[in-house]
């Protein structure tokens, strides 16, 4: 008798808890016991689709974390949403998940334009989002590229365009005696939100950006670009440029004896270029890119990443051919960031409690990128520094801190 | 833009020596225009219909080769007997890009036979969307498949430069590629004109273009022919399509850049003259360079453009066409 | 069956009961269907009635969602305001674009001339910054009309739709008049039409200003639906979006306008819906409409008058 009393005691009380934190997580929304629902939204199709596989950097590492048993007994539950990188159809992909998915949060969104057109809307309805695009006045603030606070609920793990492009100038600007600098880029936001800090930069800085030339997408030779920068005569060539183009620039540059260093974006894979471009005189020493990470890809420090790309992902969303691209990677960095937020912010999980969670990244080591991940509630992009990739005399891969300031 | 163009005419002596440069870069460029305006010329002769969907064609010529390749060279070195003292003498790529020019001459003739036939009858705007649908669900089952990076066309032989001539310490140089490029259109444009002009083939198209209705009263099966031309425009068409992706790289995107690139060069020359394409390609491949160099490089994109406008509202026949306006 | 033509008036009307069953999401697609629709009936008075293989409609819109934009952000005027402005920007562009035909080009020539006038007005946006952000894009405020702030796709919902049924009401009030006769007329026989004394050259000037004006106002309720203008958006792919419209809606069709709209809009949505077809948009997209040519030659409007003759566009009164 006591211990039937007992029992449905234990188990009155058990419903009531039940029913009680049901109730807790049904006033979030994205959030049971046992899942958190993520959308991520991506150019699967469209002009962009290269940058597809940023997307599933972060699915593979939201896989992986399930499989570890997710975070406090929640398993990710990640929707994919079809941006097109267009404005149109990026808004619907992202109402889409606020209003019909009733997502948690939004993350990885590469296009810029999107982003910016999705903004309003995330404000307005208090969601996270973490994404790696590189427009600046999209997550920045007064130091990150902005003029204000940052929107609170948007943040970047990883760093905007303002960093990214920042830390491309001051490279090239600590090679002894640089005055001039051209600059080759497309004209899209993304190429823009790269160049556009680092000549601000590289002006803050006393040098002079002589040339500011354009490069349309497709275009199949760079005569025109590399000829003008031939006759200014300058010190160092910033090529905020996607990988086919980046690589059409380095031949040319090559073919008419250019002779100065180029600097690219993250829009390309290091390891990719220097295969394409097929010829060790046009890179070696020449060519230098943006690297996020704390070591070369490939590298033993980063082999867990490879593994997990490799186990979490199928066999079409990896590449082809050859291993993960720097992509892939890029999209790891921003999920370990993401997750780390979930981490921090404990069982009771709100929106809110979440973006208060990610302003205690400070000095965060996430085990991948080149800085360590701050975001206060002043700053949400989170790392503000990269290394470069180059290649020595050799041909050897080098990660450079500054210039010819190797790592190792 | 104004300050640009004073830098310009006061540095204009400095810039002349890089002139041959850009004429030669400009030519080379030219040459890739030259071959699609030709494929586009091509089929439209026989079939007096414009392919608003060529972009997409050509590029799926260049990823033919590219899904082709290891397919190849795998057979070439299992196959031990007879094939293997074929490959000794040809090597794989020629073998692959023999096979995308039939692939695409079969995709050709199909989509002609199957797509575009059964609504020749219709409007021309349904063909044009029906061109224009068919190249965007190529563009994007190509996508879909190979879109999520960058690859690299298969190349025959290493790039190399050459320097062709020397005028005041500045070389003009010109690569392996772009000279074989120069090769091949001139090879292409001189077997077309010839295949066009002396044979029957030649003729029998020659009547289709003048009436369909009438070649085929007296007894040319017109389908077939039609059939045919486009099978050939898109083989030439998916050359043209493995040049741009030895010079770029595999990019689905390529169409549309390919076809605006191609219309003007047909504008220029005169639609339906294959001379006129041709010339038409390298002029607008000069004027490309030299506008980006003199000018701003702003203007490279937009030369095809303003090409097509000024052309058809100065000279709408173009340079060796026949009519083009309405006259009422 | 007869049917009384005044059931049209029943459309309207049952879709302003739309935002009570859909949520922002949904709403914010029927909006975009709304924007096209004006798109559609815009480029079909070109292409459908006057019979032109004119393309330059994609600069029509982004002239038109750019005035709005320009104004609202540099002048600081409310977006109600910059509507009418933006489709005579619209106007303005489509007398421009009327020129060649004017000169006599005609079929591909014009398709080509037209595709490169777009693509051209697209390098314009990206090199005037001062006006348009250039390569950055334009942010546009939230939209207001008589100070009353549009926050949500409800509200924008209903200015939308008000809007879009003067609009076409006025539209098709024009095509059914003498002026829409005289299109048709050239669009089945210029050279008979000009030698029956109707002045062809004034009536293609008409109804590229006319097509351009309609757009216009399109393009302007484009940037206060999507709120971040940049020049990507108005590519080729803009083009081919607005051509399928009208093709897979029926070409010179009111109706057709409006169905094309609808199902080019929704199709992407429907293929959203399935998680597992992410990626695939744009084949399926393709393939769909060389169905529709195939089977449905003359579009959807064909298959609804079929089904009752009342859907049958009407160019004189009885």
């Amino acid at each position: 008798m006591n211990a039937l009393q007992k029992s449905l005691k234990t188990a009155a009380i058990a419903i009531a808890i039940a029913s009680v934190s049901g109730f807790a997580a049904a006033a979030e929304r994205g959030i049971t016991d046992t899942s958190i629902k993520i959308g991520n939204i991506g150019p699967f199709s469209g002009k962009a689709a290269m940058f597809n596989p940023l997307n599933y950097g972060s699915v593979a590492y939201m896989r992986y974390v399930n499989d570890m048993g997710g975070v406090f007994g929640r398993k990710f539950d990640v929707v994919l949403g079809d941006t097109a990188c267009a404005q149109a159809k990026g808004i619907a992909a992202a109402k889409k998940m606020i209003y019909d998915e009733k997502v948690f949060m939004i993350t990885v969104n590469p296009c810029s334009g999107v982003a910016m057109a999705i903004k309003p809307t995330l404000v307005k309805e208090g969601m996270p989002w973490s994404g790696v695009s590189a427009n600046p006045k999209i997550t920045g603030s007064v130091g990150s590229g902005g003029t204000s606070a940052p929107p609170k609920y948007m943040f970047h793990v990883t760093p905007n365009g303002y960093f990214s492009g920042m830390t491309m100038g001051k490279f090239i600007m600590t090679k002894p005696n640089t005055k001039k600098i051209a600059i080759v880029a497309h004209t899209n936001d993304w190429a823009r939100g790269y160049c556009d800090p680092a000549i601000d930069y590289i002006e803050s800085q006393g040098a002079e950006v002589v040339l500011d030339t354009a490069m349309e997408r497709g275009s199949t030779d760079a005569t025109a670009q590399v000829l003008q920068i031939k006759t200014k005569g300058v010190d160092g060539v910033l090529g905020c440029l996607y990988q086919p183009e980046l690589v059409v620039l380095l031949k040319a540059a090559h073919k008419y004896k250019l002779n100065t260093p180029i600097i690219g974006a993250l829009g390309a894979d290091f390891g990719q270029v220097v295969q394409q471009v097929g010829n060790a005189k046009a890179v070696n020493g020449v060519f230098f890119q943006g690297h996020l990470y704390k070591d070369k890809i490939g590298s033993p420090a980063l082999e867990w990443g490879k593994q997990i790309l490799l186990k979490y992902l199928t066999k079409d969303e990896l590449p082809k051919t050859g291993d993960p691209t720097h992509f892939y990677y890029f999209g790891l960095f921003n999920g370990i960031g993401v997750v780390e937020g979930f981490r921090r912010a404990g069982r009771d999980l709100t929106r809110d409690t979440y973006i208060k969670a990610i302003e205690t990244l400070s000095d965060y080591d996430n085990n991948i990128s080149a800085g360590r991940v701050t975001i206060t509630p002043q700053q949400h992009v989170g790392v503000s520094d990269m290394y470069f990739n180059g290649l020595d005399k050799d041909g050897n891969e080098v990660i450079f801190s500054s210039w010819g300031k190797a790592l190792h | 833009m104004i300050e640009q163009i004073q830098s310009v005419l006061t540095n204009w002596d400095a810039m002349l020596p890089v002139l041959p440069q850009l004429v030669v870069s400009g030519i080379a460029i030219g040459m890739l225009y030259a071959l699609i305006a030709l494929s586009m010329t091509i089929l439209y002769r026989a079939t007096t219909v414009v392919n608003f969907g060529h972009g997409d064609l050509v590029m799926l010529g260049a990823y033919a080769l590219f899904i082709l390749m290891p397919m190849v060279t795998f057979n070439i070195a299992v196959e031990s007997s007879a094939l293997g003292l074929l490959a000794s003498f040809v090597p794989p790529f020629l073998v692959a890009l023999i096979l995308s020019l039939f692939v695409l001459f079969a995709m050709g003739y199909i989509i002609h036979r199957v797509f575009i036939w059964p609504i020749l009858k219709g409007p021309h705007l349904s063909l044009a969307l029906m061109a224009i649908a068919i190249g965007y669900a190529v563009r994007g089952v190509i996508r879909k498949e190979y879109g999520k990076e960058v690859l690299q066309m298969p190349r025959p032989f290493p790039e190399q430069e050459f320097e062709v001539f020397n005028w005041g310490g500045i070389g003009t140089y010109m690569t392996l590629d772009e000279m074989i490029f120069c090769g091949v259109v001139i090879v292409m444009l001189l077997v077309s004109y010839i295949v066009f002009s002396k044979t029957r083939f030649g003729q029998i198209v020659q009547a289709m273009f003048q009436t369909q209705r009438g070649s085929s009263l007296v007894g040319i099966n017109v389908m077939h022919y039609n059939n045919l031309i486009w099978g050939v425009g898109c083989s030439l068409g998916a050359l043209g399509g493995v040049m741009l992706g030895l010079a770029l790289a595999l990019d689905p995107d390529v169409g549309v850049w390919t076809l605006l690139r191609g219309f003007a060069a047909m504008t220029l020359g005169g639609f339906g003259s294959l001379y006129g394409a041709v010339i038409g390609g390298l002029i607008i491949g000069i004027l490309e360079k030299v506008l980006g160099v003199f000018i701003s490089t702003a203007f490279i994109e937009i030369t095809c453009y303003l090409v097509i406008i000024l052309v058809l509202l100065i000279r709408p026949k173009g340079l060796f066409g026949q009519h083009a306006t309405l006259r009422i | 069956m007869k049917l009384n033509r005044s059931i049209f008036w029943i459309f309207p009307l049952l879709v302003l009961a739309l935002p009570l069953v859909l949520n922002q999401y949904l709403q914010y697609v029927v909006n975009l269907i709304l924007v096209y629709i004006l798109v559609g009936v815009g480029f079909n008075i070109v292409v459908g009635n006057l019979g032109q293989l004119a393309f330059s409609n994609v600069a029509f819109f982004g002239i038109g969602a750019y005035a709005s934009g320009i104004l609202t952000t540099q002048l600081g005027m409310p977006w109600w305001l910059t509507v009418i402005p933006a489709g005579l920007c619209g106007a303005l562009a489509g007398c421009a674009a009327s020129i060649p035909a004017l000169r006599g080009v005609r079929l591909f020539y014009l398709a080509i001339m037209t595709l490169a006038f777009g693509e051209l007005m697209r390098w314009l946006y990206i090199r005037t910054p001062g006006l348009t952000g250039g390569s950055m894009g334009l942010t546009v405020p939230e939209p207001a009309v008589f100070g009353w702030m549009l926050t949500t796709e409800y509200h924008k919902f209903y200015v939308f739709l008000f809007i879009v049924v003067v609009v076409v009401i006025a539209t098709s009030r024009l095509l059914e008049s003498r002026i829409g006769r005289a299109f048709l007329a050239i669009k089945n026989d210029e050279n008979a039409a000009a030698a029956m004394g109707i002045p062809t050259g004034q009536y293609f000037l008409l109804a590229f200003a006319l097509s351009g004006f309609v757009v216009g106002i399109g393009g302007s309720m484009y940037a206060a639906l999507v709120g971040h203008l940049s020049p990507e958006d108005f590519d080729l792919i803009q083009v081919i979006l607005h051509f399928a419209i009208i093709m897979v809606g029926g070409l010179g069709s009111l109706i057709g306008s409006i169905l094309g709209s609808i199902l080019i809009t929704a199709t992407p949505e429907v293929i959203r819906h399935f998680e597992w077809l992410v990626g695939s948009e744009e084949w399926i997209f393709g393939v769909s409409i060389i169905v529709v040519i195939l089977f449905l030659p003359r579009g959807l409007s064909s298959l609804l008058a079929k089904v009752n003759s009342i859907f049958k566009d009407r160019y004189y009164r009885n």
